[in-house]
């Protein structure tokens, strides 16, 4: 199992990340292939919902990344997310998750390099956690 | 010749020029958007962090009103908007005509890449072998001879720098697409004529022509370059000065006669200069030293063989021109002295910028360049080429100090507070709002050190450090090492200004810069060309962007005199069919594009395996999405298929905002109904990776983008409108400029001032500091405002309250000074309700008739005019209960004035001692030189810090005595002046109540709080409420007027529709579900919610709406919905995405 690849579903905000992405891929940084981006319009969007979703569907990680604070293209949309994904780690145990299968970022628009590398880690520290089981399980 | 109404020219693409041409295309003016660089953005590019926020926000910049017009996307990758046509590598050499109806002609760089062709693939790039410093990372990485200038823009086409490139041709082998035309034909072809005596200057000038591709030609003596002129064409000629027989003037005069528009290049030794100066007067086009620098020589010719290729002659008409060609920053390397930039590890403010950014060298980490040595001290240098009479620049460039703060904050928080970063000034000028707190902050709170001193010298230490050699203010000798020194390379001209402002036929001051006029600075000395951002003079970027408004305002109500009227709005969402009762039809369009870059790439098994996955999806394939055929054959597979949605498989889908819209207007087809993935970045990930990954990301990327288009609300999007009238509260000079600019744009005004006559806090001000008298511009406005028809004054009334009308509009009630109440209906409200001087307690104010405020020195001065006898002696006292807590900013104004007062003073009496005690003198921009004279003058500054401040007694008699400390004398001093004045600042006028009734912001210095301090200065957060002027910060007449300008011109962007569209993301409410928990109004951040409670729903303003999905992410029930982002829609892509994997 050690030699698998993660599925990561990321939530990228459309105005910092999403452009970061997009440079990282303009720049051919090679990335993780099985990362799937999600655009959203702000992080303060993305409700705890998807992502536990994500989880109960086998995503092996979710990213949710967004502008850095005092950057938010609506204000304070990212302050409302880094709240809830917070509280959403505390109750991720519950659902049998492992809380380190979420994380949230804050990276701007000229920080590809960034993003390749949060990737990139992302996918080395999950791997070390092991397969999302409810992947290879049948829920109900 | 392409005619159109209604339409500006804007030159130069930075910040300014960006929030000027989408300042005029949100009024629906068609714009042309002009840079010589290859891309928008100007310096800004370069810059990933801005202060206060110490991040970046230029995408607040986009329209917030009918913002589907606009790219929505980051402004670093690129600018769309329906009005605006964006021409990169475009430079203006003609402007003639008359102001409303201009003629301008633009040349276009050559192009030695097809843009259209250019997929941005990088190979080209791979197999360059010419290596060069890269401008952008400030110099100090290496670029290839073929490069992408910006490395986020977007679309990113690769260019080429033919002064490096040594034409090996190498990349148009590499091409995939045969975009590379390096046209080494064409140079081939250009034939040069080099007419020298000496042997060795000919042999060796052709060998260097020829390598560069020319064809030479070569002879002895004019003589003989006259019988070879005759049968050959030449495309230019290098002529000698001073040869045997016919000499290089005399040949040149028969050149002339036989071909007057040849260039030639006269070539000169040192002896006879003079000459070759005089050939340039008979007509040479330039000349060149002996001996030669081969760079330059090189360069010159290349620049007079590119003239002949460069696209001339498009010419267009225009009714206004603004000129926002930014500034530049002064070269350290070119200085005298240099301040040590010849060492490794001195750097300037920009190439340190640069290497925090995570875009550049060091790809974000605090190393030092040299040694790869993580920085732990850095010293930063202020004013440098700025303040500097040596340099002739006797200006403050106005942006260092905070440029420097905000960077040294960086270096803080980048080594996580390791960094030591000192930062060495002669004033630090924090005169902007909250800059003072910033600072102070960056002192008390992340430990940046601030050092009043002078560097005199920089030696290189041990392993790269610099030990740095300072007298601080007391005259005390210090040094330290450093890892790093920063200098803060002051403000300079653009380089091409002169060129710029001579085809503009625009004047420039003695610094360089635009000559604007003094009270109107949006006002160049043409009419009808009018001056925006840092072109104008030295601003930051919030004083940029008002800047941009005020002359885009300009722009607009000269166009509109002149008969030029807004576009038709077109409403897309009325020609837009309805599909919402129809049944989901998908189509989706491959690009072969991507099949051709990568060869295992089969396009056909994707379509296969999405018919398979569902088989009521059309698919076909399209040749090159992006060009004109490509869209044509989409429309004809789309219009064959009769679907009513569509995914796009291409390449960076913000690319194609524009032709998405154009697709909507064609089809018929809601823009929201289609959808571009990209399928192309994928395709190039490095070779080692697995060909089934790649597929299966790209698959699974279409998938995503058919299960959100599948559930997308296909609903046509709304139409608004508000009454199209404005309030404007307070009558000053703000008030005034603001409602004589929207009522001459032919909207009704109200405009409220609660004295008895409009005029406001300058009837205490006299004079301007460059002498001109106030009254002249107070009494030009008031009888401007009574005589417009379209403003009614209310004078002695106020503001009792006001509510929403009609839905998206405003009615508000007044006080009037009969004592009765009057309603008034307005779609927009500008507060410009003023400030005035602070009172003060400090410095015996009140004890003696001899201690009186600026202002009061100021009607004295005003109204005695010379009659009383001037006083002998006058002592100033600067930041009297400012920039200290309670007060903690700086009033921006008191500095100025004092020297005004000051000069005046020593004007009508020489020999008046004067004394100004300071704590940094605030004289930014060109005011600095008022500050020069009065040192010149024999004033007398005294610094003193907020811990040990002047002692001020009244002795017997009522006579002051001053007893303080001379930092620069080192010894106690004791003054007792005739007169003492106290700067004592500006407040502003109490905007609680109103605060309270519009529902804006105020801050905690009871100042307007803006939506955004640098990108949207004037807006507040709840939408159709502006400020200017006192109300906002404290600023000069001139700044006062421009902001007035601007807010004005934000007003008019919402009045000047009839109807307003509203975005395609916006939120919904699904009211069988909504249990009115009100959570969704507290969650949003523009206030677009309330809780109607008549019909007992929760209601959504979609103007101030933007989309973001607050709402929803806090609903409980899933009631609150944003169009695009439905759950269902965001749940689709969620399965799809881990479909496949």
């Amino acid at each position: 199992m050690a030699d698998y690849e993660p599925a990561i579903i990321a939530f990228v905000c459309n105005w910092c990340t999403y452009t970061a992405a997009d440079l990282a891929g303009t720049s051919r940084l090679v990335q993780p292939p099985n990362v799937r981006m999600i655009r959203m319009m702000c992080t303060g969007m993305v409700d705890p919902k998807y992502i536990i979703k994500a989880l109960l569907e086998g995503a092996d990680a979710v990213l949710v990344s967004g502008c850095h604070p005092g950057d938010c293209h609506y204000i304070n949309g990212n302050l409302k997310a880094r709240r809830r994904m917070k509280l959403l780690k505390e109750i991720l145990p519950k659902f049998g998750f492992d809380e380190r299968r979420l994380k949230m970022t804050w990276i701007g628009a000229s920080e590809g390099i960034d993003f390749a590398e949060t990737v990139r880690q992302m996918t080395a520290e999950v791997k070390a956690l092991g397969q999302n089981d409810l992947r290879t399980r049948m829920v109900l | 010749m392409e005619t159109k109404t209604g339409s500006a020219l804007v030159i130069g693409a930075g910040i300014s020029g960006i929030r000027s041409a989408l300042d005029l295309a949100e009024m629906n003016y068609r714009v042309f958007l002009i840079d010589k660089s290859p891309h928008i953005g100007g310096i800004l590019s370069q810059l990933d962090y801005q202060f206060p926020t110490d991040h970046c926000g230029m995408c607040k910049m986009l329209p917030t009103i009918g913002r589907d017009a606009s790219s929505q996307f980051c402004l670093r990758k690129g600018l769309f908007h329906e009005n605006i046509e964006v021409l990169p590598g475009t430079e203006m050499t003609a402007l003639e005509g008359e102001p409303g109806n201009f003629r301008v002609t633009l040349d276009s760089a050559p192009s030695f890449i097809d843009a259209q062709k250019c997929i941005g693939c990088g190979r080209c790039s791979a197999v360059c072998p010419v290596e060069v410093p890269d401008q952008f990372n400030g110099g100090l990485t290496k670029r290839k001879a073929v490069y992408l200038p910006v490395p986020h823009n977007i679309p990113n086409r690769f260019m080429i720098d033919i002064a490096a490139c040594t034409r090996c041709a190498e990349c148009e082998k590499v091409c995939p697409t045969g975009a590379i035309d390096l046209r080494t034909e064409a140079r081939r072809a250009f034939r040069i004529l080099v007419v020298d005596d000496e042997l060795v200057v000919r042999d060796s000038l052709k060998e260097w022509l020829v390598v560069e591709g020319f064809s030479v030609d070569m002879a002895a003596s004019g003589a003989e370059a006259i019988d070879l002129f005759s049968s050959n064409d030449y495309g230019l000629v290098l002529l000698d000065v001073k040869m045997p027989g016919m000499d290089g003037v005399e040949a040149l005069q028969i050149i002339r006669e036989i071909k007057p528009d040849l260039p030639v290049l006269m070539m000169t030794a040192y002896a006879t200069v003079e000459t070759a100066v005089q050939a340039m007067k008979i007509g040479a086009d330039d000349y060149l030293m002996k001996p030669f620098d081969i760079e330059a020589l090189v360069a010159k010719v290349v620049q007079q063989y590119e003239r002949t290729v460069t696209v001339k002659g498009r010419v267009i008409e225009v009714g206004a021109v603004i000129m926002a060609a930014g500034s530049d920053f002064c070269d350290p390397a070119r200085t005298p002295g240099a301040f040590g930039y010849n060492l490794p590890n001195v750097v300037t403010g920009l190439q340190f910028e640069r290497l925090l950014s995570g875009a550049g060298p060091g790809a974000g980490k605090l190393i030092r360049p040299s040694d790869g040595r993580p920085l732990r001290k850095i010293a930063f240098l202020q004013c440098i080429g700025s303040r500097d009479l040596k340099q002739k620049a006797d200006y403050c460039s106005s942006v260092c100090c905070m440029f420097s703060i905000k960077e040294a904050l960086l270096a803080k928080a980048k080594s996580g507070g390791e960094a030591d970063a000192a930062i060495f000034y002669m004033d630090m000028r924090t005169f902007g709002k909250d800059f003072q707190r910033y600072r102070d902050l960056a002192e008390k709170e992340s430990g940046v050190r601030f050092i009043r001193s002078r560097v005199h010298t920089i030696d290189p230490d041990a392993d790269g450090s610099l030990r740095l050699h300072y007298v601080d203010g007391e005259g005390g000798q210090h040094e330290e090492v450093f890892d790093m020194v920063v200098l803060a390379a002051g403000q300079r001209p653009n380089r091409g200004t002169r060129d710029l402002a001579q085809s503009a036929g625009i004047e420039l001051n003695p610094a360089g810069f635009c000559l604007t006029d003094e009270l109107f600075q949006n006002r160049s000395s043409r009419e009808g060309v009018f001056a925006g951002g840092s072109f104008a003079g030295l601003r930051d970027i919030s004083e940029s962007v008002i800047q941009a408004g005020s002359a885009s305002l300009g722009a607009s109500k000269l166009i509109r005199s002149k008969g030029g009227a807004p576009r038709a709005s077109e409403r897309t969402g009325a020609a837009l069919q309805d599909v919402s009762k129809e049944l989901p039809s998908l189509a989706v369009a491959l690009c072969a594009c991507a099949s051709s870059l990568r060869g295992g790439l089969d396009l056909e098994s994707f379509g296969k395996s999405l018919t398979l996955w569902d088989p009521s999806i059309r698919v076909f394939q399209i040749e090159r999405v992006c060009t004109l055929s490509g869209r044509k054959s989409l429309l004809e597979n789309m219009r064959e298929s009769g679907c009513n949605m569509i995914s796009i498989g291409a390449c960076m889908p913000c690319l194609y905002g524009k032709m998405l819209v154009e697709l909507a207007k064609e089809t018929g087809l809601s823009a929201g109904l289609m959808d571009v993935v990209d399928i192309y970045t994928p395709a190039f990930r490095g070779d080692r990776t697995d060909p089934r990954q790649i597929s299966g990301r790209i698959e699974s990327a279409l998938k995503m983008s058919i299960g959100r288009l599948k559930s997308a609300d296909p609903g046509p999007t709304r139409s608004l409108s508000i009454i199209r009238k404005a309030l404007v509260i307070g009558g000053g000079i703000s008030g005034m400029t603001a409602a004589l600019a929207i009522a001459d744009h032919g909207f009704h005004v109200d405009m409220i001032e609660k004295d008895v006559d409009p005029g406001g806090l300058v009837r205490s001000l006299y004079r301007t500091i460059e002498g001109t008298e106030t009254s002249g511009l107070i009494e030009k406005l008031i009888s401007d405002v009574r005589a417009n028809t379209n403003i009614s004054v209310h004078t002695e009334a106020e503001v009792v309250d006001s509510k929403p009308y009609e839905g998206l509009s405003f009615l508000t009630t007044i006080k009037t000074k009969d004592g009765g109440e009057k309603r008034l209906d307005h779609g927009v409200t500008i507060l410009a309700t003023g400030g005035k001087e602070a009172t003060t307690r400090e410095y015996c104010y009140g004890m003696s008739e001899s201690v009186i405020t600026l202002h009061e020195l100021e009607a004295h001065l005003g109204k005695s005019a010379g009659a009383a006898e001037p006083p002998g002696s006058v002592a100033m006292i600067q930041c009297v209960g400012s920039r200290e807590e309670g007060r903690n900013y700086c009033s921006r104004v008191c500095c100025s004035s004092a020297l005004k007062n000051a000069l005046r003073l020593k004007k009508e009496n020489p020999k008046a001692d004067l004394f100004i005690f300071y704590r940094d003198i605030m004289t930014y921009g060109f005011l600095e030189a008022y500050y020069t004279k009065a040192r010149q003058e024999g004033i007398i500054f005294i610094r003193y810090s907020p811990e040990a401040k002047p002692d001020v007694s009244i002795a017997d008699g009522g006579k002051v005595r001053i007893s303080a400390r001379d930092p620069i004398l080192g010894r106690d001093i004791v003054l007792e002046p005739d007169l003492l004045v106290l700067s004592t600042g500006v407040v502003p006028n109490d905007l609680n109540g109103l605060g309270q009734v519009f529902g804006f912001e105020v801050n905690e210095d009871g100042f307007f709080r803006e939506a955004e301090y640098k990108w949207q200065p004037v807006n507040s957060k709840k939408r159709g409420i502006f400020a200017c002027g006192l109300a906002h910060s404290p600023r000069s007449i001139s700044e006062a007027i421009a902001m007035a300008q601007a807010a004005a011109q934000r007003a008019l962007v919402m009045l000047n529709r009839e109807e307003i569209e509203a975005g395609a993301v916006v939120a919904r409410v699904r009211r069988s579900l909504c249990s009115l928990c009100e959570r969704c109004i507290a969650a949003c951040p523009y206030g677009a919610r309330s809780r109607s409670e008549e019909k007992d729903i929760i209601e959504i303003d979609e103007l101030a709406c933007q989309g973001c999905g607050a709402c929803a992410a806090v609903c409980p029930n899933s009631a609150s919905v944003v169009r695009g982002f439905s759950d269902r829609q965001v749940m689709a892509m969620v399965d799809a995405a881990l479909e496949l994997t």
